[in-house]
């Protein structure tokens, strides 16, 4: 009974008021030994790191808006004007071609069309300072041109080198059918920025200066074509469409192969298949403006006949030249 | 007093280090583990910050003052296809390749016109201006390349009308819509005047756009 007595009180005694000034202090100082060993960089309460490894690089914020759109168009009128200076420097578009033999020296026309995506750069890098943008960007897309117009100069000028699964190709048959095709494809393009930009802007003002400059570029797009393909005006889809009546019911074939054709039984000698065809261009490739991707073909094809294949596409986030972006 | 003379015994030095020790373990945890769990707890609030966002984004549907210039734009389009109709119905000597141009060119705008219908609903107009007409009526007569050349003059009014048109719209499918048409109406001069034989670069690249229509008819 007396040893029961005196249990109670012990039990009791762990909770008393010296024991927990104890445990409070322990905990201060367990709470201060933790805070002093976290990383003072992480003063947003995130944990440690363990090691001596390089801190996670903090990737900067992407804002879009209008400056930034107004800063990649102007990026693209530059990509598009250097292009077109290469070809008029190096001589590009005065050879003959063999693909279009009337086609004749387009380096005169071309040399004019710098002059006006130029000016484009400039004015949207004007818009850009009146969106507020903190400054203009005065070279290339990265992006256009890494991805894009310097692969196809490569590719066409030079050919691309045997690997381990692929035999080298040739440069070009035709570097002037390229070189012709890529002007038409960047006027395609330039205008199709512009028109990709009026609904991204906020201000009416910036879109009927893009529009401005759209349809000039659309005109050289046109003109281009006409001097390429002088017969073909409107696209046989959109004249059938005008002339219901005069539609045929013969489909064209979408592929040089006919698995339904007899065989010849001549398997002696296996002939090269064909390259892709090139198809040419149109002076109105549309009945409204397309925003659609514009389809690059050309240089030599590859030993299954595979010609360099692109699609050019309007800016999005991955080729916008955000406040970040310097010309570097 | 009896409870003090049991409590200041050894045993009760020893039993605090291992309850206590447990104790002041969770505790210290608890409160190390207080920033973290307040920055889960700020990294859901949006964090305040002193700029406040002051743009307003532009409306998508057209605005009141964007339909009547829709509207406008409507009756334009109709009107040129009219005058294309005409043209293509009373001139006489197309080529084939002429009569194709001018029928695309012809089905485009009545399409521009049907798809600023479908914008504008209830509210579109379904008639073209006989003003409009009536002034340009005349052009479309005479020769197959003086009327191609008119028809080329015409475009490039529609091109400036767009432009003007966009300097003033509001709401975003309306200018989209716009600038599709647009972008196609500028090409149309450049093809007019090839194939009505012009070969000067000035005026197939268009150096000097017309006037605008909008307010003309």
């Amino acid at each position: 009974m007396s040893h029961e007595s005196s249990t109670t009180p012990q039990v009791s005694a762990s909770f008393d008021r010296r024991g927990l000034f104890r445990i409070g202090g322990l905990t201060v100082a367990a709470a201060a030994f933790m805070a002093a060993c976290s990383d003072p960089a992480s003063s947003a309460g995130e944990l440690g790191r363990v090691g001596n490894g390089q801190p996670t690089p903090t990737l900067p914020e992407g804002d879009v808006n209008d400056g930034v759109m107004l800063r990649t168009s102007a990026s693209f009128e530059t990509s598009i004007a250097d292009a077109f200076q290469r070809m008029v420097d190096e001589g590009l578009l005065a050879a003959p071609s063999t693909t279009f033999p009337e086609l004749g020296d387009q380096t005169e026309l071309v040399a004019s069309f710098i002059e006006h995506h130029r000016k484009s750069a400039e004015t949207f890098n004007q818009l850009a300072l009146e969106a507020g943008a903190a400054e203009p960007f005065t070279c290339g897309n990265p992006r256009l041109d890494s991805a894009f117009i310097d692969p196809i100069f490569e590719r066409v000028l030079e050919g691309a080198p045997a690997t381990d699964t692929a035999k080298e190709i040739a440069p070009s048959d035709d570097p002037t059918r390229d070189m012709v095709n890529l002007v038409v494809t960047l006027e395609l393009l330039s205008a199709a920025t512009s028109q990709a930009l009026v609904p991204q802007v906020t201000q009416p003002s910036f879109r009927a200066e893009a529009m401005r400059l759209a349809a000039r570029s659309a005109r050289h797009g046109a003109l281009m074509s006409l001097h390429i393909n002088p017969d073909q005006y409107v696209t046989t889809a959109d004249l059938q469409n005008a002339n219901p009546a005069a539609t045929t019911t013969v489909a064209p074939t979408t592929t040089v192969q006919d698995i339904a054709a007899p065989e010849t039984g001549d398997t002696t000698a296996p002939s090269a298949p064909p390259p892709t065809e090139i198809p040419k261009p149109v002076a109105i490739p549309s009945q409204y403006g397309s925003l659609a991707p514009i389809t690059y073909i050309g240089g030599a094809g590859d030993e299954n006949g595979v010609r360099l294949k692109l699609n050019f596409e309007t800016p999005s986030l991955n080729s916008l030249t955000y406040d970040f972006t310097t010309c570097e | 007093m009896e409870i003090e003379s049991t409590q200041s015994g050894v045993e009760a030095e020893q039993r605090l280090p291992r309850r206590g020790l447990l104790a002041a373990g969770i505790g210290g945890a608890a409160v190390s583990l207080l920033p973290f769990f307040s920055g889960r707890a700020s990294a859901t609030t949006p964090p305040a910050t002193d700029e406040s966002t002051t743009t307003t984004a532009p409306p998508r549907q057209p605005t009141a003052d964007d339909t009547a210039l829709l509207a406008a734009a409507l009756q334009i389009e109709l009107t040129v296809e009219g005058l294309y109709r005409q043209a293509i119905g009373g001139v006489a000597g197309w080529t084939e390749q002429q009569a194709a141009v001018m029928t695309t060119l012809r089905q485009a705008h009545l399409a521009y016109a049907n798809s600023l219908s479908g914008l504008l609903g209830k509210s579109a107009p379904s008639t073209r201006s006989e003003e409009l007409f009536d002034e340009w009526k005349s052009d479309f007569s005479g020769s197959t390349d003086d009327v191609l050349q008119k028809a080329s003059d015409l475009e490039s009014a529609l091109v400036a009308t767009h432009i003007d048109l966009l300097a003033k719209l509001q709401g975003l499918n309306g200018a989209a819509l716009v600038a599709s048409i647009q972008v196609a109406e500028a090409r149309h001069v450049t093809a007019l005047r090839h194939l009505a034989g012009i070969t000067d670069e000035a005026e197939l690249l268009v150096d000097e756009e017309a006037e605008s229509l909008l307010g003309a008819g």
